[in-house]
């Protein structure tokens, strides 16, 4: 019963704004341009939150990096550019002091090194890396045998190869035992890596040559310092505990005192998803301020041409009043074409918001942008909030006139 | 039905006083069809409102059915008027952004109760006002003649058990106002009462008592029939 009423109203509020078109559109701008920015904001919140979760799954949420020199990808605190801090005694330190609570590996990764077997030549990254290093990575092998300890302490001239390599360099044969020629210093394949695809930022995960972590540094790239060293915290430790105990060893074997900048860098997933987030931080909150400012805007509109209404329909009120309308039921009429108009110009502003949620991520992939319903529910309440909160006014007006004020 | 004591309407506007009626008392029975005449500008619209309680006497008891209504609040006062008033204005006051039929359902928005039959009775109504093939027109198509007869139709959804009628020919040339006079005889020949406030004559004879005013009081009474 009372829904039918309340219907009832609905369709006469209804009538009411498409009997003026024009007021309508105007009325309904504001909230559909807010709602269209606020849509497109909860489009890259949610974008970004999926990032994340990608990056976090690359990653693993039990693993960190360690960087030598300070903030390479930062960019932040010093020595940037300084990469030889790490070196191979500073991984066996953490693992004689750590191994209980991680499980450590190193690794120097390097662009660009020409491969040829016969005559077929390409270029590849080489990972220089120890038996940990798979296992932290969970780099699994396809066919042949992974690299064990006996590789890396003879230095011997073995390596993985991913499957693009594999494809870059061989036709037909089976490359398990064939020599190939890193830079023009033979190895011979050992094993195929189980394909891994393509990382979040876009790069070919399979086009890399695997190579002893002691052979890459004495034979290939000619070191003794080593890139990166990732670790994988074990079960029942804290990732962030781990991370400060880390940092503890090294800054003792650096010799860095309290206070002072570390010469490397520790990356955890949290720290990415910081860095997300941070990166993206200005773009959201000035979306949402934008849309704020949009839904204000259009509220202070929609009020104004709404009290127009009130006065240009005051013989409507009065006619209606005359017929048995309660100062109530006039205060809700008005407010009701006002939330109405407010959830109009949402619909409006959703699908203009939605538009770029499917389109810009095909058009340009480094936007994060995803889609959630979040957007309908945040539009459905802020355009309520906004026909609520501004239409009280001239409802408040219209149901205040007197019956005869009205009629006259 | 209704008994007027000692009605007094004092305007204040802009800080000046305007006396109006200055003490009415007369009674309407129920199912009578009472003309109050004056002539222009002497506060016939004033005491028809005051009838309908859309506007407050200064002065005075205004007594519906043994019930003071000026002790009522707005919102009592708003349910009385949906249920047992109807309105016909000079000006008819239909929307016309919504088409006849829905004019006629419009008191309806605000029953408690919202009838099973409405749409039957909107038509059978308007029938009798002889409009049946105008449902889906709005207002603006139609005469002034036809308007009127669509607000009389409106006035009486609701089965009021009072009619009144503020200047209901003003509008309308001499074979319209026939037609609207003649829907008053049948409405009162169904037992209905009628208040209707004019300044014509031909029109005040129609009904079966004449209330004259003269200087806002009730001047003479005449029974016609
Ligand atoms: N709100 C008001 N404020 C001040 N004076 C008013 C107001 N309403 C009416 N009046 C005055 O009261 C007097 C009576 O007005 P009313 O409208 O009742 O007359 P009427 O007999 O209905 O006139 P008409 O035949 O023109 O409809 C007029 O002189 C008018 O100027
Ligand atoms: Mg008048």
């Amino acid at each position: 019963m009372k829904l039918k009423s309340f219907v009832r109203l609905l369709i006469h509020s209804f009538e009411a704004i498409l009997s003026s078109k024009g007021k309508a559109i105007l009325m309904m701008l504001g909230t559909a341009v807010g709602i269209m920015l606020l849509s497109g904001v909860v489009g890259i919140s949610r974008g970004v939150e999926k990032r994340i979760e990608e990056v976090m799954k690359f990653v693993g949420p039990r693993t960190g990096i360690i960087f030598a020199g300070g903030g390479r990808l930062t960019g932040a605190s010093g020595r940037t550019g300084s990469g030889a801090t790490l070196k191979l005694d500073d991984l066996n330190a953490l693992r004689s002091s750590l191994s209980d609570r991680a499980v450590f590996s190193g690794a120097i990764r390097r662009d660009g090194f020409s491969l040829k077997y016969g005559s077929q030549a390409t270029e590849s990254q080489i990972f220089a890396g120890d038996t940990e290093f798979l296992i932290v990575n969970e780099w699994e092998i396809d066919s042949g045998e992974p690299i064990d300890n006996d590789d890396v302490r003879n230095v011997k001239r073995v390596c993985i190869l991913g499957i693009t390599a594999v494809k870059n360099l061989f036709t037909d044969e089976d490359p398990i035992g064939k020599r190939i020629l890193i830079n023009n210093i033979p190895f011979e394949v050992k094993g195929i890596f189980k394909p891994k695809g393509t990382n979040p930022m876009g790069f070919d995960l399979d086009d890399i040559v695997f190579i002893p972590l002691s052979t890459g540094m004495k034979r290939v790239f000619h070191t003794d310092s080593i890139r990166v060293i990732r670790f994988k915290v074990r079960e029942g430790f804290d990732l962030t505990n781990v991370q400060e105990e880390i940092r503890g060893v090294l800054n003792q074997r650096h010799k860095i005192k309290e206070g002072e900048p570390s010469d490397f860098d520790i990356r955890t997933p949290l720290f990415i998803a910081n860095r997300i987030n941070e990166m993206t931080k200005t773009i959201r909150l000035g979306g949402y301020v934008l849309a704020l400012v949009a839904l204000f805007v259009g509220g202070i509109v929609l009020m104004n041409i709404l009290l127009l209404s009130v006065s240009e329909r005051i013989k409507e009120i009065g006619l209606k009043r005359a017929i048995g309308a309660t100062q109530k039921d006039i205060f809700v009429e008005f407010l009701l074409e006002s939330i109405t108009v407010s959830l109009l110009g949402m619909a409006l502003g959703v699908i203009f918001g939605l538009l770029p949620i499917f389109l810009l991520p095909k058009i340009m992939p480094m936007i994060p942008m995803a889609f959630t319903v979040k957007v309908f529910l945040y539009g459905f309440l802020f355009s309520l909030l906004v026909g609520i909160f501004f239409g009280v006014q001239p409802a408040r007006r219209a149901s205040k006139l007197t019956p005869i004020e009205a009629l006259r | 039905m209704i008994e007027l004591k000692g009605v007094k309407k004092t305007y204040y506007t802009d800080g000046k006083e305007t006396p109006v009626l200055y003490g009415i008392d007369f009674k309407v029975e129920e199912g009578e069809y009472v003309a109050i005449m004056a002539p222009s500008g002497t506060g016939k619209s004033t005491l028809l409102n005051i009838l309908g309680t859309l506007d407050k006497p200064t002065e005075g008891k205004y007594l519906f059915r043994g019930r003071d209504l000026t002790e009522l609040n707005d919102d009592e006062l708003s349910k009385l008027r949906n249920k047992s008033f109807g309105f016909v204005f000079q000006l008819f006051n239909l929307l016309n952004r919504v088409s006849v039929l829905d004019n006629i359902l419009l008191p309806l928005l605000y029953t408690e109760v919202y009838p099973k039959n409405a749409r039957e009775k909107a038509l059978k109504l308007l029938s009798m006002v002889g409009l049946s093939e105008r449902v889906h027109y709005k207002p603006n198509a139609l005469s002034g003649g036809q308007q009127q007869r669509v607000a009389i139709a409106r006035a009486l959804i609701n089965d009021p058990d009072l009619l009144l009628a503020d200047e209901p020919t003003g509008n309308l040339d001499s074979k319209s106002s026939g037609e609207i006079l003649e829907i008053f005889d049948e409405i009162h020949k169904r037992g209905r009462t009628i208040i209707v406030v004019t300044h014509e004559r031909e029109v005040a004879e129609r009904a079966e008592r004449i209330i004259t005013l003269k200087d806002g009081k009730v001047f003479k009474e005449e029974r016609l029939k």
